[in-house]
């Protein structure tokens, strides 16, 4: 081989390395995505439900995001670190630009905080931006966000969910009820067009700052009836949906065109105790409940078998999730044990309520669960409210001592859940000093690796109180033709940006 | 005539009216839709913050006035959900409602007339029984569950058509299909016992003996006669077919007014509900007045007074 030759070769090599590096390959081929809801909005500020927000971040990027296994990771913020108690400072990411050439900086962050905390901007998401008090320009790409209180959370709430970033430029351009379907984000993908209820197309942002996605253009079809989003996958119609009733995925699973995934999803599924109506203010009498229900069974038989039982509030996707604190055992004959020390030996009245119409079946849970109470001596009664009806009956703290309910760890963060399920309104009346100093202490530790151990003593406390009845997450389904590749995410997020082809 | 039809307009405006305020108050005895818009973590206080930001927390009397006086001008409100005014989301809904349920009643026709008269013409024969069979089967199926049947054979099983959403003219035939079976149904019933009187009267006898075609006995004098009820009938269906709509855009993700409605109604986006109440109200009504004044134009002998 001649110097030349080789020296070809060699050119030749270094191209077809090049080629298949991801930065490299460019956007190909086309995705079709049947989903059960679309978003109402790509107004990051007005976004109404979780199928919003766990979508529209396509389009956009936070602050922070995760990774595909739920770490928190830099985004458009390179790196962040709290100066005081409650100044967080974030150095942003260079040279990212928006899909209309507009540049991310500093004045975005502002821009989009402030637009997020105005009142007159009636922000729906403002419950979760509520401690900034205000954010301040330190230079082009150093911004400082002051929090009315400190807030531990702020890097987590500025990532995917909401924190998403707008520019300035755009925003005030197209103004508030455009912005709504001409979204101008720094995503990896740009929304070419969306008829509501038909079609939304998206397509590649070839400049992306993680490099170029891998598919080129994605159809998002809404199929809101299960039967008919599954024939759509079946048909060839399209590539991936989500949601699938549990009750179907054994047959698709024997389907060989079809791959189906299941990932346990953050919704805590749970029934609070008011703790402050006797006999309920007796911890053997909440222990004795806990010992009562076949929690195993309920996920075998009404999630065939698709759901985790959880020892506590905390899911396993959740910080510091301890799997050595086991579940309460389904011990019957210990529950009656326990009712009759705390003086109940042939058990008590009460009243259990429970809803229909959420984003998630409560009522045939509790169903079960007041079946089990019922063998146990616990003769609850069962209201089965409309969820929009059962909503202000929680609000003027009306809920029966007994009440089934879920929470979604959005933030995968057990403080906030526990700090949530402890507020002492909305029926939540759970209050203990002890809790409340471990949450303060682990509260003040920035460093994610050294917050999570701490949980461990909490997940026992909260075990032995049994301010619940302990019951599980479900999965998440999807379904998806043999043509994609994609690994859905453990907090919900429909992330389009890893989805490839095959082959 | 024109006195007629002023009136009829009046009371056509009593009637929108009063389902709008019979919908208003079943709306508001449902709650609001505080919790649903707000995230998961909302707490007590900010879920107040928000219902007094939004009105939500004034008397019912406030919030139907507030209500009243806005939609006089058209003006339904903003819907919570879009951000968009509600009214022109549902009016950009109406071409695809209309395009099903137009189709649906087309094919209803096409189906029950045919099959109506031979059955008359045949009565106690192979072909009425047949005929029965069909309009009995047609009027017990619930159509969501012949919705899905449809989607599994047609679009699954053999892949000819489209398993939802809308397009071209193959993904109206299984919406459309499934909403006409019930109304098809009926209107064969309907046709064959009007035919059968008909053919029961002095004139069909006349023209039999005048020695003519039975063929065109049929046609000339007795179908025509017999279809003059079928028009009441079929106005007075459009409200039920409307009603059909809303079940069966749901099923097959139809982009109508149907599916519109039932999101708003599940997001508890109280402004679109309303727009949509005020719009199908409005629509029922106007067509049934429509009947009304084309069966006068049908049949001379009836006049209006």
């Amino acid at each position: 081989m001649s110097a030349r030759s080789a020296l070809t070769l060699g050119v030749a090599l270094a191209i077809a390395v090049l080629a298949v590096a991801p930065a490299g390959a460019a956007p190909a081929g086309e995705v079709k995505i049947g989903l059960a809801a679309e978003p109402n909005t790509f107004d990051p500020h007005l976004t109404v439900g979780r199928n919003t927000q766990i979508f529209i971040v396509n389009v956009y990027d936070g602050l922070t995001a995760r990774d595909a296994q739920g770490n928190l990771v830099p985004a458009l913020a390179e790196s962040w670190k709290r100066l005081n108690p409650t100044t967080w400072q974030f150095v942003l990411r260079k040279g990212v630009k928006f899909h209309n050439g507009d540049d991310f900086n500093a004045e975005s962050v502002k821009f989009t905080l402030d637009r997020a905390t105005n009142p007159e901007t009636k922000a729906t998401i403002s419950s979760e931006l509520g401690t900034i008090a205000s954010t301040e320009i330190v230079d082009p790409y150093t911004v400082n966000v002051i929090t009315k209180t400190p807030d531990f959370l702020l890097p987590v709430r500025l990532g995917e969910l909401f924190g998403l970033m707008l520019s300035p430029k755009h925003t005030n351009a197209v103004g508030k009820e455009a912005i709504a379907t001409r979204p101008n984000g720094t995503g990896p993908f740009k929304l070419v067009s969306w008829t509501k209820n038909e079609q939304m197309v998206l397509e590649a942002n070839e400049s992306y700052w993680r490099g170029a996605p891998k598919v080129k253009k994605i159809i998002v079809r809404p199929i809101l009836e299960d039967a008919a989003r599954i024939a759509a996958l079946q048909a060839g119609e399209v590539d991936l949906i989500t949601p699938i009733p549990y009750a179907r995925i054994a047959e698709l699973k024997r389907n060989d065109k079809l791959v189906i995934k299941t990932v346990a999803a953050p919704r805590v599924f749970h029934v609070t105790i008011d703790v402050r109506k006797p006999p309920f203010d007796n911890v053997k009498v909440r222990q004795a409940l806990n010992y009562g229900v076949d929690v195993n069974a309920i996920v075998k038989s009404l999630y065939f078998g698709y759901g985790t039982r959880l020892a506590t509030v905390v899911d396993r996707g959740g910080l510091g999730y301890d799997p050595g604190v086991q579940p309460y055992p389904f011990d019957p004959t210990k529950a009656k044990a326990l009712l009759a020390e705390a003086g109940f030996p042939n058990g008590f009245e009460t009243e259990f309520d429970s809803f229909t119409g959420s984003i998630a079946d409560h009522a045939k849970p509790a169903e079960a669960i007041v079946g089990y109470l019922q063998k146990i001596g616990v003769k609850a009664k069962q209201n089965v409210f409309e969820f929009a009806a059962f909503g202000p009956r929680r609000v003027q703290n009306k809920t029966a001592p007994l009440f089934i309910y879920s929470i979604g760890d959005a933030y995968l963060e057990p403080s906030w859940v526990i700090r949530w399920l402890t507020q002492g309104g909305l029926g939540m009346h759970y209050k203990n000093p002890k809790l409340d100093e471990m949450l303060t202490r682990i509260e003040a530790t920035d460093d994610r690796a050294k917050r999570a151990p701490q949980y461990s003593d909490v997940q026992k406390l909260i075990k032995d109180e049994a301010p619940f009845i302990f019951l599980f997450q479900a999965d998440a389904v999807f379904g998806m033709s043999t043509r994609i590749d994609y690994a859905p995410r453990p907090d919900e997020t429909q992330w389009l940006y890893p989805l490839g082809l095959r082959g | 005539m024109r006195a007629y039809v002023a009136a009829r307009l009046a009371t056509a405006l009593l009637v929108v009216l009063g389902v709008s305020a019979v919908s208003f108050v079943l709306t508001f005895l449902t709650g609001d839709p505080a919790e649903i818009m707000l995230p998961p973590g909302a707490t007590a206080v900010q879920i107040a913050k928000f219902r007094a930001e939004w009105g939500f927390d004034d008397p019912l009397p406030v919030q139907y006035w507030r209500f009243l006086r806005r939609a006089v001008q058209g003006d339904f409100g903003i819907s919570l959900r879009h951000g968009q005014s509600s009214l022109p989301l549902i009016a950009a809904r109406l071409p695809a409602t209309f395009q099903l349920t137009v189709t649906a009643m087309l094919l209803a026709i096409v189906l029950a007339v045919p099959l109506g008269v031979l059955a008359a013409t045949h009565r106690g024969g192979t072909i009425d029984l047949f005929a029965m069979g069909v309009a009995l089967f047609g009027q017990s199926v619930p159509n969501f569950w012949l919705a899905i049947m449809m989607i599994l054979l047609f679009a699954v099983s053999w892949g000819v058509l489209p398993t939802s959403g809308r397009g071209g003219w193959a993904h109206v035939v299984m919406p459309a299909a499934a909403i006409a079976i019930n109304l098809a149904a009926l209107l064969t019933r309907l046709v064959r016992t009007a035919v059968i009187e008909v053919l029961a009267e002095d004139y069909v006898r006349t023209a039999r003996s005048k020695g003519l075609r039975e063929l065109f006995v049929l046609g000339r004098h007795a179908v025509p006669n017999a279809l003059i009820p079928l028009v009441t009938v079929i106005g007075l269906q459009f409200g039920y077919i409307l009603g059909g709509a809303v079940v069966i855009e749901t099923i097959f993700t139809w982009p109508g007014v149907g599916l519109f409605t039932i999101q708003a109604i599940l997001n508890r986006d109280y402004p679109v509900v309303q727009a949509s109440v005020f719009i199908l109200a409005t629509a029922v009504v106007l067509i049934n007045l429509v009947v009304d004044l084309l069966y006068v134009w049908l049949d001379p002998r009836v006049r209006l007074t």
